[in-house]
C-alpha cells in the first residue's frame, strides 16, 4: 500500500515538469510552430535558476533570471524561424544542443560535475504543506508536500485551454496556426501571435527546468530533463493539441516514469523499459490517427493532401 | 561562358552560406574562449593546426572523418528528398550494438569472413530500424520527423538495458559488452589510427556521388525535395521512392555504427556515439555540406578537424574540450536560416531585360 502510495505521489513529482513543457509547447503547435527546443529552454531555464542562485544565493534572483533567458531564448527562436523563415525544427534542435553546450562549457569552467544549490534552497522550503490535505489519510499522502511549481501544473491545464479557446488571443492563435493567410486578411498580425506563443511556451519550460533543477533536485547537471521536452512533445502530439487530453498524456508519462524508478528498486533494472512508454505510444497514436484520417478521407471520396 | 559564370557565381554563394554562419559560430565562441582566460586566436590556431598541419594529426583526423561522411550523407539523402530522418542516431547506435554481440559471438570465423558479414548486417540494422518510420510515412502519411526523432531514445533506453543486463560483460569495471573478437576489428594501416573503414568510407561517397548527380534516383530525390506534389503528378512513385530512400539513409547510418564499432570502439558502452552523437554530428555536416555529397565530405573532414583538434585544445590551453560543442550548437542554429539570399525575381528579370536589350541592339 505504501508502495503504490509513493508511486502515485512519485507521478505528481514527475509530471508537473512534463506538464509545464506540454503546455507551454501547446502554444507554439497551436500557432503553427512545431518546437523542438522544449527540452533545451527547460533545461536552459535550470541551468541559469541554479548558476544565479549558487552566485546569489537567492531563489528570487534565480527565478526570474530563469525567466528573463526563457524571453530571450524565445526571442532568438522566433526571430529565427518567424522572422528570418528558418527551418525552426533544426533551429529547436539547435537550441537543444546549445544548452548542453553551454551548461557543459560552464560546468568545465567551474571546475565541478555539477551546480549545487542545496545550501541556498533548503529542500523542505520548497514543499508546500497544503492544510485542506494535511489530515486526509491517503490523499494526503499522494497529494501533499509537492512543490508549488507542481501544484501550479495542475492549474495551469485549466488556465491554458480557457486561454486557447475563450480569449481573443487563444483565437488568434489557433487561426494564425490554422490559416495564417486568412489570418493576416482579417488584420491580425500572425507574426506577432507567433511571437508571443513561443515566448510563453519558452517561459513555462523555464518553470519546468527551475522546478527539477531547484525544487526537486537542488542541483544542475546537463542531464537533468532526462529527455522530459520531447516526452512533452509526444504528449502534445498523441494529444492532438488540446490542452487536456495532452495533459491526460502528459500525466500517464509521468505515471510511466515514476513507475520505472520505483519498480527499478524492486525488479532491478528492466523497470527502465517502462521509459519508452512515450516514445512507442508516440508512434501508435500518431499511426492510429493517420489511418483513421486517411479512412475519412478516403470515404469522403478526397486523397490526402 | 555566360552558363559558366552562372555557374561558378552558385557554387560561390553555396561556399558562402556554409562559410558564413561557421565564422559567425568562430565569433561567439571567441566569447567563450575569452570567458576562459584564453586567447581565442590562439585557441584557434591549436584546434586546428594539431589535427591538420601534421601527417600523424591529418591522419587521426581522416580515420574520425569517416562515420561522419556517412552519417553526413545518411542525413543528406534523406533531407535532400524532403524527408526529415531525424533517426540517424537510433540507427547508428542499434547497428552498433548489433555488431558488437555479433562480433563478439562469431569470432570464430576468420577475419575474411567474419568482416563483410558485420559490415552487412550493421547495413541491414540501420534498414530495419529505418523501416518503421518509412512505411508509416508511406502507408499512412505519418509524420517522420517526429516517429524517427522520438524513437531514438526509446532505442537509446532498450539498448541501456539490454547492455546493462543480458549482454553486459562482468569482468568489466563499467556498464559495457564483450568486446569483440580479434577477428572482427579492422586492423590500423601503419602506425596511423587509419582503417580500412575509412576507405569504405570513401567508395561509399563516390558511390553516393553518383547516385545524387548522374543516375535517376539521384534527380527523383532532388524532385522530391523541391516539390513532393508536383513530383507525384508527374508519375513519380513517391511513396515506393519514401521508402527506398529512408532505407538508403537508413543502410549508410548503419555501416556508419559498424564501422566506428570495428574500427575505432571495440565494444558497446553507453557512450558509444560521444555526445551529442555521431547522428547528430551528421546533421551538422549534411547542412554544411548542403546535402550535396562533395559538399559533405568537405565538412565532414572540417568537422573531423575541429573534433580531433578540441582534445588538444584541452590539453594544450585551458580551454575546456567542450568548446567543441558550442561551435557545434552554434553552426547547427546558424544554418538554419539563409544568409546568402537566391537572387529575386526582379533582379533575375532585370538581367534578362539587358540581355535582350543587348541583343536587339
Amino acid at each position: 500500500m505504501e508502495f503504490i502510495l509513493k508511486i502515485l505521489s512519485d507521478s505528481l513529482y514527475f509530471t508537473g515538469p512534463i506538464l509545464l513543457c506540454t503546455l507551454g509547447g501547446l502554444f507554439a503547435y497551436k500557432a503553427g510552430v512545431i518546437n523542438i527546443g522544449l527540452d533545451g529552454m527547460m533545461l536552459f531555464g535550470g541551468f541559469m535558476a541554479a548558476l544565479v542562485i549558487f552566485f546569489t544565493g537567492s531563489w528570487v534572483l534565480g527565478f526570474i533570471a530563469a525567466i528573463v533567458l526563457a524571453i530571450l531564448l524565445g526571442l532568438l527562436f522566433s526571430y529565427f524561424g518567424v522572422t528570418k523563415k528558418a527551418n525552426f525544427i533544426i533551429t529547436g534542435f539547435a537550441i537543444n544542443l546549445l544548452s548542453i553546450a553551454v551548461g557543459k562549457y560552464a560546468l568545465a569552467l567551474l571546475g565541478s560535475t555539477d551546480i549545487n544549490v542545496i545550501n541556498s534552497v533548503v529542500r523542505a522550503r520548497s514543499t508546500i504543506d497544503v492544510w485542506l490535505l494535511r489530515d486526509i489519510p491517503i490523499l494526503s499522502d499522494i497529494f501533499n508536500n509537492q512543490s508549488f511549481l507542481t501544484y501550479f501544473s495542475f492549474i495551469l491545464i485549466f488556465i491554458v485551454s480557457i486561454v486557447l479557446y475563450k480569449t481573443k488571443f487563444g483565437t488568434y492563435v489557433r487561426v494564425a496556426g490554422e490559416n495564417e493567410e486568412s489570418a493576416e486578411s482579417v488584420g491580425i498580425n500572425v507574426n506577432k501571435i507567433k511571437y508571443l506563443a513561443i515566448i510563453l511556451g519558452s517561459i513555462l519550460c523555464a518553470f519546468a527546468g527551475y522546478n527539477v533543477a531547484i525544487n526537486q533536485l537542488a542541483s544542475y547537471t546537463p542531464d537533468i530533463t532526462a529527455g522530459t521536452g520531447f516526452i512533452a512533445i509526444a504528449a502534445i502530439y498523441c494529444g492532438q493539441g488540446s490542452p487536456k487530453a495532452s495533459a491526460i498524456y502528459a500525466i500517464i508519462f509521468g505515471l510511466s516514469r515514476s513507475l520505472a524508478l520505483n519498480l527499478a528498486l524492486k525488479i532491478g533494472s528492466i523497470a527502465g523499459l517502462l521509459e519508452i512508454i512515450p516514445y512507442v505510444m508516440i508512434v501508435v497514436v500518431l499511426t492510429v490517427v493517420a489511418i483513421i484520417r486517411e479512412r475519412k478521407t478516403l470515404y469522403r471520396g478526397f486523397l490526402h493532401e | 561562358m555566360n552558363k559558366w559564370k552562372a555557374k561558378l557565381s552558385s557554387q560561390a554563394n553555396k561556399a558562402m552560406s556554409a562559410i558564413i554562419p561557421v565564422l559567425f559560430a568562430f565569433g561567439i565562441g571567441a566569447i567563450a574562449i575569452i570567458l576562459a582566460k584564453e586567447n581565442p586566436l590562439s585557441t584557434y590556431y591549436i584546434l586546428i593546426s594539431k589535427s591538420l598541419f601534421n601527417i600523424k594529426g591529418l591522419l587521426k583526423t581522416l580515420h574520425y572523418a569517416a562515420p561522419l561522411i556517412l552519417s553526413g550523407l545518411a542525413i543528406g539523402v534523406s533531407f535532400k528528398a524532403g524527408l526529415f530522418n531525424m533517426g540517424i542516431e537510433g540507427q547508428i547506435v542499434s547497428s552498433g550494438f548489433v555488431i558488437a554481440i555479433l562480433g563478439y559471438k562469431l569470432a570464430f570465423l576468420p577475419a575474411g569472413v567474419l568482416i563483410p558479414i558485420l559490415l552487412l548486417s550493421g547495413v541491414l540494422v540501420g534498414m530495419l530500424v529505418a523501416l518503421i518510420p518509412a512505411l508509416l510515412k508511406a502507408k499512412y502519411n505519418v509524420n517522420e520527423m517526429v516517429v524517427t526523432l522520438l524513437l531514438n531514445y526509446a532505442i537509446v533506453a532498450v539498448l541501456e538495458f539490454l547492455t546493462s543486463n543480458v549482454f553486459r560483460d562482468p569482468s568489466s569495471g563499467y556498464v559495457s559488452t564483450n568486446m569483440i573478437g580479434s577477428n572482427a576489428i579492422l586492423s590500423r594501416i601503419g602506425d596511423t589510427k587509419l582503417t580500412l573503414f575509412f576507405f569504405i568510407a570513401i567508395i561509399v561517397f563516390m558511390i553516393m556521388y553518383f547516385v545524387f548527380n548522374r543516375s535517376k534516383l539521384g534527380f527523383e530525390i532532388t524532385a522530391m525535395g523541391k516539390n513532393r506534389s508536383f513530383a507525384e503528378s508527374t508519375g513519380m512513385e513517391t511513396q515506393k521512392k519514401t521508402i527506398y530512400i529512408m532505407l538508403i539513409s537508413g543502410a549508410l547510418a548503419g555501416l556508419a555504427g559498424a564501422g566506428w564499432m570495428m574500427g575505432e570502439k571495440f565494444a558497446y558502452t553507453l557512450s558509444f556515439s560521444g555526445t551529442p552523437g555521431l547522428g547528430w554530428d551528421g546533421m551538422l555536416i549534411a547542412l554544411l555540406g548542403g546535402h550535396s555529397p562533395i559538399g559533405i565530405l568537405i565538412a565532414s573532414i572540417f568537422y573531423a578537424v575541429l573534433k580531433t583538434g578540441s582534445s588538444s585544445v584541452a590539453i594544450y590551453s585551458n580551454v575546456p574540450a567542450e568548446i567543441i560543442l558550442l561551435l557545434q550548437a552554434t553552426i547547427i542554429l546558424l544554418l538554419s536560416i539563409r544568409f546568402v539570399k537566391k537572387k529575386s525575381h526582379k533582379q533575375a528579370e532585370k538581367q534578362i531585360e539587358k540581355i535582350i536589350n543587348k541583343e536587339v541592339v
